[in-house]
């Protein structure tokens, strides 16, 4: 019989310690084991922050099926033309090579009382602390007239990758004075401005190659994120090219033929070249599997990112319903910190510091012409909660916005290196 | 001025910069920081902010936190650091290598 370290304890340095902490070990297993589910901007940041800072204390398992992971931030800058799908893409060997044993397969499946993580390949990993990270998936029937077999002819692209690939080659091939289409998802969602800089990019993109399409934008929001900077970028840069149709004037109501490629909003039909259709979103499907999520997300304790339905299963970023944060790369890396210091914490006694998280989102609307908007966030029973914040002014000078641009740059830079190694 | 520059005159007192930083405490909230400056001391559009001196490190912060330094971003960031913690991060960036 192997001596069980949970009982070894018990029997003498727990009794030794006294009314110490328990810290959390695992049963009959050498290091505490930590599965991270999502190799993203949250899941990506913890797995190499865990390893790296526990010192190979910790086994740490990152399960992701993409081999090649291309980040959601950037990519409309892709569509632009500023970026090529090659600088958006990273993969995963500077994380292996860090001490994450990186497993490119996909959770299927969580046993919260066995403490395991299942995989569609057949495998099952157990856990003593799970990280989800999973992201975005969409809400079925958000849009009617489009499901996911319908997102070859009406691309998402809100998920990087082939998806702003084939959303690219459709802008590419548009007609001469053609329709490009975007709905626009209801709050809350990945990016709040990402939408409309995309808007801003496939502007960008046709003012140099196709000057008398034009874009419509159906959405069921009254207003949006930047939405002051993005107008008069629009005006400024593209006038005329624009059509922005909010729930105020029928935005919200639409639907989709992806066969006849159409889009009928508040009951016009108008033909289109290409539509972008973006879904309401909810949590990534293994967050709900696992049953940490309430309604479309999976509510979080803010102090360190553990859930409300159990303190062993922890969600970042998108998937996760923390309070004031956006749902960004920026504040997935940012809450990813906290809870590293956390998990590590719990599992081997390193100090645990209190949490602060931060964000900011950079959006190009054209050439050398950035904006940004950004805010401090801390830890509170209830939530995390906004602390301080600033947005860039219209009527900035081209001065500013081009630094601002070169500023986000160098973020992307740094939160990939932060992220992959 | 020209965004992230601060200008001469500023200066923090002899016993703000007399504090001894806290390594470990500075490591964590570096985290903070990597987001956008790497830890290497690559600069691509950011500053690199590794290997610096204690003095020009902590008169920066504090010029951000005061406002007397341009770019919102870091007057945010830094507007909720304690001294302390200004000195704990420059003790952390001076040990990492540009």
């Amino acid at each position: 019989m192997t001596i069980n370290r949970r009982h070894f304890l018990g029997s003498s340095a727990a009794a030794a310690a006294g009314l110490a902490a328990p810290m959390v070990k695992a049963d009959g297993h050498g290091k505490p084991r930590v599965v991270v589910v999502g190799g993203g901007a949250g899941g990506a940041t913890a797995a190499r922050y865990i390893a790296k800072d526990s010192k190979s204390a910790i086994d740490v398992t990152l399960i992701e099926p993409s081999r090649m992971y291309y980040t959601c931030f950037f990519s409309n800058l892709y569509l632009g033309g500023f970026k090529e799908i090659e600088d958006i893409g990273h993969s995963y060997g500077t994380l292996a090579s860090g001490g994450v044993n990186v497993v490119h397969d996909w959770a299927i499946g969580v046993d919260r009382d066995a403490k395991t993580v299942s995989l569609a390949g057949g495998a099952t990993i157990a856990y003593d602390k799970l990280i989800l990270s999973p992201g975005i998936d969409f809400v079925e029937g958000a849009v009617e007239g489009w499901d996911v077999s319908s997102q070859n002819a009406m691309p998402h692209a809100y998920k990087a990758g082939s998806q702003s690939e084939l959303l690219k080659a459709q802008l590419m091939a548009m007609p001469e004075g053609g329709t490009f289409a975007m709905v626009a998802p209801p709050n809350p969602y990945r990016c709040p401005p990402g939408p409309y800089e995309r808007v801003s990019m496939v502007a960008h993109f046709l003012k140099n190659n196709n000057p008398t399409a034009k874009i419509i934008v159906a959405d069921p929001k009254p207003k949006f994120s930047k939405m002051a900077l993005f107008q008069e970028g629009w005006a400024d840069n593209y006038e005329g090219m624009v059509d922005w149709i909010g729930s105020d004037f029928g935005g919200d109501s639409v639907s989709v033929d992806p066969n006849e490629m159409t889009v009928t909003i508040d009951g016009e039909v108008t033909n289109v070249d290409v539509c972008n259709v973006i879904p309401a979103m909810k949590a990534g499907r293994i967050a709900e599997l696992a049953g940490v999520t309430d309604g479309s997300w999976a509510p979080v304790n803010a102090i360190d990112m553990s859930t409300k339905a159990d303190p062993d299963v922890y969600v970042l970023g998108d998937s996760s319903q923390q309070g004031d944060m956006p749902k960004s790369g920026f504040s997935a890396n940012s809450q990813a910190k906290v809870c590293a210091n956390a998990v590590r914490g719990a599992l081997t006694g390193s100090k645990v510091y209190p949490a602060k998280f931060s964000n900011t989102c950079w959006s190009l609307i054209d050439t050398d012409n950035g904006v940004k908007v950004g805010a401090t966030y801390e830890a509170t029973d209830e939530k995390i909660a906004k602390v301080d914040g600033f947005i860039s002014a219209t009527g900035e000078s081209a001065e500013l916005r081009k630094a601002t641009y070169e500023e986000s740059e160098g973020w992307y830079a740094g939160i990939t290196a932060d992220m992959f190694g | 001025m020209v965004p992230g520059s601060q200008p001469e005159e500023f200066s923090v007192s002899a016993e703000i910069l007399a504090l001894e930083g806290d390594l470990e405490y500075g490591e964590y909230l570096a985290s903070e920081c990597t987001t956008c400056h790497q830890a290497d001391g690559s600069a691509n559009g950011i500053p690199s902010i590794t290997g610096w001196e204690t003095e020009p490190f902590v008169t920066a912060l504090h010029a951000y936190k005061t406002k007397h330094r341009d770019n919102e971003v870091m007057q945010i960031i830094a507007n909720r650091m304690s001294d302390e913690e200004i000195a704990a991060l420059a003790a952390y960036f001076k040990t990492l290598e540009n």
